[in-house]
Order: C-alpha cells, then sequence, then structure tokens
C-alpha cells in the first residue's frame, strides 16, 4: 500500500510550522539550557577551571598561596549557594533506610580504617589514606586533575 | 602478604564497596540510594547543606593546601 499523494495533501517536510498564536510561547531560561547547547561559554568555563587547578596544583604544600586557591573556590561556592543559587536537582523525599545504611557501613568502614591507621601514626606498616594518595598526587598534571575534579564535585554540590 | 599490603587491600575493598554501592544504586530495582540521592537528602536541610559542603572544603584543603 502506497500513501495518497495527490494534489490535496499538504507538502510533507518543507513545510515551515506556521506560527500559531493561540500557543503560549515558552522561553527556556539562558541558565536552563541543557548543558551542550553553549559551547564557547562551557569551553571559556572548562579552560578556566583546568587553568586554575594547573594554578593551584603547582603551589607549594603548606603555603598561604595555596591555602588562598582552596578556600577561594569554598567562598565562592557558599556565596553562589547562598545569594545565587543555581537550579537545583530535587532532592529526594525520603531514602530507604535499609539501602542508606549499607553507605553508612562502608563510609564507618572506612573511616575506621583510616582511623585506626592515625593511631598507629600512620606507618609504613600502616600507613593513612593521605599517606597512600599523596604521592599519587605527586605530578602536577595529576594533582591539577584531581582539584579539577574536587572543584567539580563541589559544584555538583551546590546543585543538591 | 605484608602488613602494609593488608591495609592497601583494606582501602582499596572498602572504595571498591563505595563504588559496588553506587552501581547498584543506579539499578531501579534496588533500593539503595546512589551518592547523588542520599547526599540530596543529608543537604534538604540548611544543616546537613553547610556540613557537606564544609566536609567538601576540608577535602581540599587536606588533599591540595597541606
Amino acid at each position: 500500500m502506497t500513501e495518497n499523494t495527490t494534489a490535496d495533501s499538504p507538502p510533507a517536510a518543507t513545510s515551515v510550522p506556521a506560527a500559531r498564536p493561540s500557543q503560549p510561547v515558552v522561553v527556556v531560561p539562558e541558565s536552563r539550557l541543557p548543558l551542550g547547547a553553549r559551547p564557547a561559554r562551557n569551553a571559556v568555563i572548562a579552560a578556566g577551571l583546568i587553568g586554575y587547578a594547573w594554578v593551584l596544583g603547582g603551589t607549594a604544600p603548606f603555603s598561604m598561596k595555596a591555602l588562598v586557591g582552596v578556600l577561594l573556590p569554598g567562598a565562592a561556592l557558599g556565596v553562589i549557594a547562598y545569594a545565587r543559587p543555581p537550579e537545583r536537582i530535587p532532592p529526594p523525599e525520603s531514602v530507604d533506610v535499609a539501602g542508606f545504611s549499607y553507605w553508612i557501613i562502608a563510609i564507618a568502614l572506612l573511616f575506621e580504617w583510616e582511623a585506626a591507621a592515625v593511631r598507629d601514626g600512620s606507618t609504613s606498616w600502616h600507613p593513612s589514606l593521605t599517606d597512600l594518595i599523596n604521592p599519587l598526587l605527586g605530578p602536577h598534571p595529576v594533582k591539577s586533575a584531581a582539584i579539577v575534579i574536587w572543584l567539580l564535585a563541589g559544584w555538583s554540590l551546590v546543585r543538591r | 602478604m605484608s602488613m602494609r599490603g593488608i591495609t592497601i587491600v583494606g582501602f582499596v575493598a572498602v572504595i571498591a564497596a563505595l563504588v559496588l554501592l553506587e552501581i547498584l544504586g543506579r539499578n531501579p530495582r534496588t533500593r539503595i540510594p546512589t551518592l547523588g540521592e542520599w547526599l540530596g537528602y543529608v543537604m534538604r536541610p540548611a544543616a546537613g547543606r553547610v556540613l557537606i559542603l564544609l566536609g567538601w572544603l576540608w577535602l581540599g584543603w587536606h588533599y591540595f593546601a597541606r
């Protein structure tokens, strides 16, 4: 069977939808556009994030620059969260207690394992998680990548 | 296995368990919430929100400023 393609039928696919005054025009605010809708802006933000992480990753530990470099995004996110919060992802009304308890148990185990290592003085035979991770963060690119992840995690927390 | 090895295996096992919970949480047939879901729930009250954000800030200070 074929479609009826007589002269009476409307032209297909080439027609431009006519304006329908009865239908309200929905204007999507710029802040609610999908992530990929503004590639230029996203590229600028990504470059800024990576640049900031690179600079922070190059600061010496225990230096004032490193401290300010960490506190600055914290303060910025605090101001954003308080004064101009972004559109938040709606939190669930409740979480399953049994399901949530698995998370609590695993996190408590992590803290217990870490506390045991710290209590023992984080020796080479019982190192703390920090002492295991710090050498991994030694190379500048790795530390910078970790900072980018940390910054993105902070932003996602503000949206929660 | 040395004590150091046991310690590392312990950390890896717990972190693997956390990753597994996240994977299981994304399955709609389980009752386990995802990390984002329970964090969102904990952050519903302002106090929870402040505490979680302070925890995030502490993490950054601990690993990137020290």
